[in-house]
C-alpha cells in the first residue's frame, strides 16, 4: 500500500506537471482529486485493510492528499494568471463604462462657495422673493421717492407697487423684521434690470447679500471681515483697498477693490490694465434703515455688502460672455 | 461728466499729474474713469500743403495731389470736391488712427494704411472736420488758415495741451458736477485752497429795475430767480480760448452769448439760459406752471405737450422756457439778438426730475437740478456772464441784479459726536483730528463740547444733512485704507447653526445621479409664459418681448436649452435645475405682494440614451420608466416612501401621458412626456420626458426623525408567482391586491417579468412577482408560507380576474 501511495504522488506530479491548459488540469483534477479519482479510491481500498495499519497509511495519505490539492491550486493560480497575460482574450486597456457624470452649474458653485465662507464665519443663510413691493426694495432701503439714486435700478414694474426686485437688499428688511440683533445673514438670490441684453448685460442675474448687526460693529470690522472673505475665495496673496462710493442704504459706503490676480496687479485684459478688480459694494448700514426694522440706532450699528455672482464667477472662470451661463450647453456645463 | 486739467487750475494749484489726481481722486470718492491727452488724439495728423492736383486718370471724382508735409513730399487720391492746389490742410499720415469714419454708419475710428485706389498709390488721407472730429461738415476737407506752417502737428496747431478727465459721479454728489466743485474736493487731496474768480463788472448806470420784472408764482418749485441784463451785445463766435474750453469737455462753441452761459456752467455747476431780451413781452418774466395739454417747442424745434405740474418760464403773455430742462424756440438767441436777459435759477430737484423724465429730455441743466445746485450760486453766476458778455461781447450791464428769493437758506448746522464717529468707524480720533478732517471740506465749526462739535455746512454741500453724513466724510478725508482691518468672528451659538439647506442637498443629489445643473431665463416671451394654462405676471416695461413675462413653470425654458444642445448634435441629456416659477393668484396684477404666487420648483429633464454610447452595451433610448425610477428614487431618499404615483389625464398639451406625485396626501408635481405639439415648436423630434415638482413639498420630509427598525433576525423566503390577467389590469392593482392579501408577514414584492404574446394570448398579460416573506420571531415553515402564498393567489384572482401561471 505503501508503495501504490508513492507511485500515486509520483503519477499525480508528472500529470501535474504536464498540464498546460485549464482542459488538462481539469483532466487531472478528475483523475486525481475528484470522488472517484486515484487519491479517493486508496482511502477506499484503505477501509478492507486491517485495523492497525489504518492510523499510520490513514496518515500518509491524508498528507498526499494535503499537497496533491496545495500543488494543483498553485499550478491553477499559475495558469490562470499566465492565460491572462499571456493570451489575447482580454484586452485590459479597454474602456470602462462611465455612468453620467453630474455636474453644478458654475454660478451655483460660486454662491456655494462664498456661502461657505461666510457660514464658517458664523453666518446663516436667508432668502426672500423676486416679485418684491417698491417699499422692501426701495423705500425702507432709504431710496427717497423720486430721487436720482432709483435711476441707478432700472426697474421692471409689474404694477405700482409691485416690482421685480434689482437687489437682494430687501432681504435684508425682511431678515431684520423678523429677528432682533444679532443679525448676521447671508442671502443670495435673482435680481432683475431693465438693461439690454448683451455678452455683458443680462436682464436677470444673480447677487449674493451680506449683513451684520449687533452693538459694536464697526467700519473696521467691515473691513477685516470682507478682507478675510477675500483672502479666502481668491487667495491669501490678494491686496485690496476700499474707495468711498454711494448706496442709498449705507454709510460710510465703499467700494472693495483686490488686485488683480491673473496679473499681480501689474495690468491685463482682464483688469483692463487697471492692476485692480472690483469685487464688492458695502458699507455702513444707514440708521434710516435700521430705524424703518424699529432698531435702536443708538445701541446698534452694522455692516452690509453685495456682490453679483456672474461677475465673480466669469472672474473665476474666464467666461467673457454672460450668456454662456443661460444658454446651458451641455458642453459649457460638463467642464465645471 | 468731462473735467479739463487746464481749467482746474483757474480755482486751485493742480501740481499733481494726471495719472496721480486720478488715483487721489478715485481714493476719496471722486471716481476718475481715466483720462485723455487731447495731442494724442492727433498723433500722426499734420499740417500740409497741397502743391498739385492732378485728375484720377481712372475715376472722375478723385484727385492725385502731391501734398507737402514738412519734411517730405506724399502723393494722396482725394475724394473731396474742394481741394485744390496751395490749400493748407491736414494730412492723416499711414498707421495714424482717423477719429471718424465718415463712410461707417457709426462713424467708427479707423487705421490709415499705405493704399492703391484704382491703380493710384496714397500714401495717407486729406482730412475732413468731421473724419478730425473738429466738427460735422463732412463734404469736404477741412482748409486751414493759410498760415498754417506744413510738418507742424495738428494737435499743436489746435494749442492742444490739456488732459480731460472721465468722471462718474455718484448721485448724491450734484455739487462735483462743475469744475469749482471737483477743485473744493481736490483740497482733501492737496495742501491748496480752491476759490472762485471775483467777478468784475462795470455797470452802467440805468438800473435793472426799470427795464425787466421777475415774479415767481410758484415759490415750491422755483426757490430763486436772479436775472441781469446785458445790452448792446454783438453776437459773434468766442473766441479761442473759450472755444477750446468747451470743446475739450465736449461742447461744441455755438456763439459767444451762449457759450459764455455753457463756460459759467460748467464753471460753478449754476445752469443759466440766455433769453433775448426784445422777444419778451413786456420785458416780464413769471414762473409758475403750464396748463395741462399745452403745447411748446423748445429750442430744439421739437413741440412739446406739457403738463399742468411742469414749470414754465414765461413773459407776460406766453410760455418762454421749460424751467431747468431748455429754452423755448421763441426767444432763442439768434444773430440779430442785442440784448440778453440772464437767468440764473434754483429749481426743486423733484419738479425738474418729473419733467424731465415724462418728457423724456435730459440736458445738462436737468441733470445739475435734478440732483441739486447750490443755492447761493445763482448770483455769482448770473455776475459772471454779465462780466463775461461785457468782456466778450460788447455789451452793456445794467445796474444791478434782480434777486427774487423768497426764502434765504439758512447755513445747515449738524452736530457731530466724536464718540459716535468712532463707534463707527472703529477709530479712536481725537476731536481735533476730527475739525481739522472737516475743515479741509469746507466746514466750520460753530460750538464744541466735550463730545460734539456743530459743523456750519457750506451751502454746496446740501447732501450732508445729518451726523452719519459727517462721519462718513470723516473717513474720507482720512481715508478708507487707513483704518484698521480688523476681525471678529463671534458665532453665536444660542440659534441653530446652518447645516445646508433642503436645495443643496437636491443639488448634491442630482450631481451623484448624473445630471447636469441648468439655468434658464426666468423672464420670458409670452408665448412661452402661457404654455402651462397659469395667469402669467407680465412686466409693464420689458426691454423686449423676449423677456415680456415671468415663467409659470421650468418647462418651456428647458425646453430652449434642448433645442440649443440639439442643434449642436447633443442629445443624450440629463438635466435638473432648481428654480422660482410665478403667478398670479385673480385675474389681474394687483398693488398687493399677496396676490402673487411664487413657486420653487424642481425639474428633471431627460432625452437620447439611457447611458452614453460605449461597448458592451446596448444602445436604448429612455423612455418614461427610466424618468419614474430616476423620480423614485429620488423621493424616496428625500420623502421616506411616503409618496405615489396617480394618472393624471392634462388639460394643457405640456406634458401627455402624464403621473401626478403626491407627496403626504398633498399634490407635489408631474412627470411624463412633453406634447408633441410642444415639442414641435422647439423644432425637437425625439421625445423628452420631464418631472417638475414643487421644492416644498418635500421640505421638512426629509429632515423627520428617523428611528432605526431592527434588522431581521430569522431568514426570509422568497416565492415566485405568475398572474395572467387582462391588459387593461393596471399592474399597481396586481400589486395592491397582493399587498394588502400578504398581511404583516409579506414584507416585499417585486416586478420580475412582464409579458404580452402568443404564450398568453391576444388581450392577455402575464405579471410575474417575486414575494418576500419575513417573520420577525421565528423561522417560517413551508406550510406556513403555502398558506399565505395560496390566499395572496386566490384574492388576486378574485380580485383582478387573474389566472396563476406558474410559480
Amino acid at each position: 500500500m505503501n508503495a501504490r501511495i508513492s507511485e500515486a504522488r509520483a503519477s499525480f506530479q508528472t500529470a501535474l506537471e504536464k498540464a498546460q491548459t485549464d482542459a488538462d488540469l481539469d483532466q487531472v483534477r478528475v483523475q486525481f482529486l475528484s470522488r472517484s479519482g486515484a487519491i479517493a479510491n486508496l482511502f477506499e481500498e484503505m477501509r478492507s485493510l486491517p485495523v492497525a495499519e489504518k492510523p499510520a497509511l490513514g496518515k500518509l495519505l491524508n498528507v498526499l492528499k494535503f499537497e496533491a490539492q496545495a500543488a494543483f491550486d498553485e499550478k491553477k493560480r499559475t495558469l490562470d494568471a499566465s492565460t491572462v497575460r499571456g493570451s489575447d482574450t482580454v484586452d485590459l486597456t479597454l474602456p470602462g463604462r462611465p455612468r453620467p457624470v453630474g455636474t453644478k452649474h458654475p454660478l451655483m458653485q460660486t454662491i456655494d462657495d462664498i456661502k461657505r465662507i461666510f457660514v464658517s464665519m458664523g453666518f446663516s443663510v436667508a432668502t426672500g422673493p423676486e416679485i418684491e413691493t417698491d417699499y422692501y426694495n426701495f423705500g425702507a432701503l432709504n431710496f427717497p421717492a423720486d430721487h436720482p439714486a432709483r435711476d441707478m435700478q432700472d426697474t421692471f414694474f409689474i404694477s405700482k407697487d409691485i416690482l421685480l426686485r434689482t437687489h437682494t437688499s430687501p432681504v435684508q428688511i425682511r431678515t431684520m423684521e423678523k429677528q432682533n440683533p444679532p443679525v448676521r445673514e447671508i442671502m443670495p438670490g435673482r435680481v432683475y434690470r431693465n438693461e439690454a441684453i448683451s455678452a455683458r448685460s443680462l436682464v436677470s442675474f444673480y447677487q449674493i447679500e451680506g449683513l451684520y448687526v449687533d452693538q459694536g460693529v464697526t467700519f473696521s470690522d467691515l473691513k477685516g471681515t470682507l478682507v478675510a472673505f477675500a483672502r479666502q475665495f481668491y487667495g491669501n496673496d490678494v491686496r485690496f483697498k476700499f474707495r468711498p462710493t454711494f448706496f442709498p442704504f449705507t454709510e460710510p459706503s465703499a467700494d472693495m477693490y483686490i488686485s488683480c490676480f491673473l496679473c499681480k496687479g501689474k495690468g491685463c485684459r482682464m483688469c483692463k490694465q487697471a492692476g485692480w478688480l472690483e469685487i464688492l459694494g458695502s458699507g455702513m448700514v444707514h440708521p434710516h434703515v435700521l430705524k424703518n426694522v424699529g432698531y435702536d440706532t443708538e445701541k446698534y450699528t452694522g455692516f452690509a455688502f453685495g456682490m453679483g455672482i456672474e461677475r465673480t464667477a466669469s472672474l473665476r472662470y474666464g467666461v467673457d460672455d454672460l450668456r454662456l451661463y443661460y444658454e446651458n450647453d451641455v458642453r459649457f456645463l460638463k467642464q465645471f | 461728466m468731462k473735467i479739463s486739467h487746464n481749467w482746474l487750475k483757474e480755482y486751485i494749484p493742480v501740481r499733481l499729474k494726471p495719472s496721480q489726481l486720478a488715483e487721489d481722486l478715485s481714493m476719496i470718492g471722486l471716481e476718475v474713469e481715466g483720462f485723455e491727452e487731447l495731442a494724442a488724439k492727433y498723433q500722426g495728423f499734420v499740417v500740409a500743403q497741397v502743391l498739385e492736383r492732378t485728375k484720377h486718370p481712372h475715376a472722375d471724382r478723385l484727385s492725385v495731389c502731391k501734398v507737402n508735409v514738412g519734411n517730405e513730399d506724399l502723393q494722396i487720391v482725394c475724394g473731396a470736391p474742394n481741394v485744390d492746389a496751395g490749400q493748407k490742410v491736414v494730412v492723416g499720415l499711414v498707421g495714424a488712427t482717423v477719429p471718424r469714419n465718415q463712410h461707417d454708419s457709426d462713424g467708427r475710428p479707423f487705421v490709415l494704411s499705405q493704399v492703391s485706389i484704382r491703380g493710384v498709390q496714397s500714401s495717407g488721407m486729406i482730412c475732413s472736420e468731421y473724419e478730425l472730429a473738429v466738427g460735422d461738415d463732412a463734404n469736404g476737407i477741412l482748409v486751414l488758415n493759410p498760415k498754417a506752417k506744413p510738418g507742424t502737428p495738428f494737435a499743436k496747431h489746435l494749442g492742444l495741451s490739456d488732459v480731460v478727465y472721465s468722471m462718474e459721479i455718484t448721485a448724491n454728489r450734484g455739487d462735483w458736477l462743475s469744475h469749482i466743485g471737483v477743485a473744493r474736493e481736490l483740497q482733501v487731496i492737496m495742501d491748496a485752497k480752491a476759490s472762485l474768480p471775483a467777478s468784475l463788472i462795470k455797470e452802467s448806470k440805468t438800473p435793472v429795475g426799470k427795464h425787466a420784472t421777475i415774479k415767481i408764482i410758484d415759490a415750491a418749485k422755483c426757490r430763486r430767480y436772479v436775472s441781469r441784463v446785458v445790452r448792446n451785445v454783438k453776437v459773434g463766435p468766442s473766441p479761442k480760448w473759450l472755444q477750446d474750453r468747451l470743446m475739450a469737455i465736449g461742447l461744441r462753441p455755438i456763439n459767444n452769448i451762449v457759450d459764455i452761459t455753457n463756460y459759467v456752467l460748467m464753471e460753478t455747476g449754476q445752469p443759466l439760459h440766455a433769453f433775448d431780451y426784445d422777444t419778451l413781452e413786456r420785458h416780464t418774466i413769471v414762473v409758475k406752471c403750464a396748463k395741462d395739454g399745452e403745447k411748446f417747442t423748445t429750442l430744439d424745434g421739437k413741440e412739446r405737450t406739457l403738463r399742468a405740474d411742469t414749470l414754465m418760464i414765461c413773459d407776460a403773455e406766453k410760455p418762454i422756457a421749460i424751467a431747468g430742462v431748455m429754452g423755448g424756440a421763441n426767444t432763442e438767441i439768434s444773430e440779430r439778438t442785442t440784448n440778453v436777459l440772464i437767468e440764473s435759477a434754483n429749481f426743486d430737484p423733484s419738479s425738474i426730475r418729473k419733467t424731465s423724465k415724462y418728457l423724456g429730455l435730459s440736458t445738462d441743466a436737468s441733470q445739475r437740478f435734478e440732483r441739486g445746485v447750490d443755492m447761493e450760486m445763482s448770483l455769482y453766476a448770473a455776475n459772471r456772464a454779465a462780466e463775461l458778455l461785457q468782456k466778450l461781447a460788447g455789451g452793456e450791464v445794467l445796474k444791478g441784479a434782480i434777486d427774487v428769493y423768497p426764502r434765504k437758506l439758512q447755513p445747515a448746522k449738524i452736530s457731530l459726536r466724536v464718540s459716535r464717529t468712532n463707534a463707527v468707524l472703529g477709530t479712536s480720533f481725537t476731536q481735533n483730528e476730527i475739525v481739522s478732517f472737516l475743515k479741509r471740506l469746507e466746514l466750520k465749526v460753530a460750538k464744541r463740547t466735550r463730545d460734539s462739535i456743530t459743523f456750519i455746512v457750506p451751502s454746496f454741500r446740501y447732501d450732508l444733512v445729518e451726523e452719519i453724513d459727517l462721519i462718513e466724510e470723516v473717513a474720507r478725508a482720512y481715508g478708507y485704507d487707513k483704518i484698521e482691518t480688523k476681525t471678529r468672528t463671534t458665532i453665536d451659538f444660542t440659534k441653530p447653526l446652518n447645516t445646508g439647506s433642503l436645495q443643496e442637498s437636491l443639488r448634491d443629489y442630482f450631481i451623484g445621479a448624473g445630471f447636469n445643473e441648468m439655468l434658464t431665463y426666468s423672464l420670458q416671451d409670452k408665448a412661452k409664459g402661457l404654455m402651462t394654462g397659469e395667469r402669467a405676471v407680465e412686466v409693464l416695461n420689458p426691454v423686449s418681448a423676449e423677456a415680456s413675462v415671468l415663467r409659470t413653470s421650468l418647462i418651456p425654458g428647458a425646453l430652449t436649452v434642448v433645442k440649443h444642445n440639439r442643434a449642436h448634435g447633443l442629445n443624450d441629456l440629463r438635466l435638473f435645475e432648481i428654480g422660482n416659477v410665478f403667478a398670479l393668484k385673480g385675474e389681474k396684477p394687483t398693488d398687493d405682494l399677496a396676490d402673487f404666487l411664487e413657486d420653487e420648483r424642481i425639474l428633471m429633464v431627460m432625452s437620447g440614451s439611457v447611458v452614453p454610447q460605449q461597448y458592451g452595451s446596448e444602445h436604448r433610448g429612455v423612455d418614461f420608466f427610466d424618468l419614474k425610477g430616476e423620480v423614485q428614487a429620488l423621493l424616496s431618499k428625500f420623502c421616506l416612501d411616503k409618496y405615489r404615483f396617480i394618472s393624471y389625464d392634462t388639460a394643457g398639451a405640456l406634458i401627455e401621458s402624464a403621473l401626478a406625485v403626491e407627496i403626504n396626501g398633498t399634490y407635489a408635481g408631474l412627470l411624463g412626456k412633453v406634447g408633441k405639439s410642444i415639442s414641435e415648436r422647439f423644432d425637437i423630434d425625439d421625445a423628452i420626458f420631464v418631472c417638475e415638482m414643487r421644492v416644498s413639498a418635500l421640505v421638512g420630509r426629509r429632515t423627520a426623525e428617523k428611528k432605526l427598525t431592527p434588522l431581521p433576525r430569522f431568514p426570509s423566503v422568497d416565492r415566485d408567482l405568475a398572474f395572467v390577467v387582462d391588459s387593461v389590469v393596471q399592474h399597481e392593482t396586481v400589486e395592491r391586491t397582493i399587498r394588502e392579501a400578504g398581511g404583516t408577514l409579506l414584507a416585499n414584492v417585486v416586478l420580475f417579468d412582464l409579458y404580452q404574446g402568443d404564450q398568453v394570448g391576444a388581450g392577455k398579460k402575464s405579471l410575474a412577482y417575486s414575494l418576500e416573506f419575513q417573520p420577525l420571531d421565528r423561522t417560517l415553515t413551508d406550510r406556513e408560507i403555502d398558506a399565505e402564498v395560496n390566499r395572496i393567489v386566490q384574492r388576486v384572482e378574485e380580485a383582478c380576474k387573474a389566472k396563476l401561471r406558474a410559480t
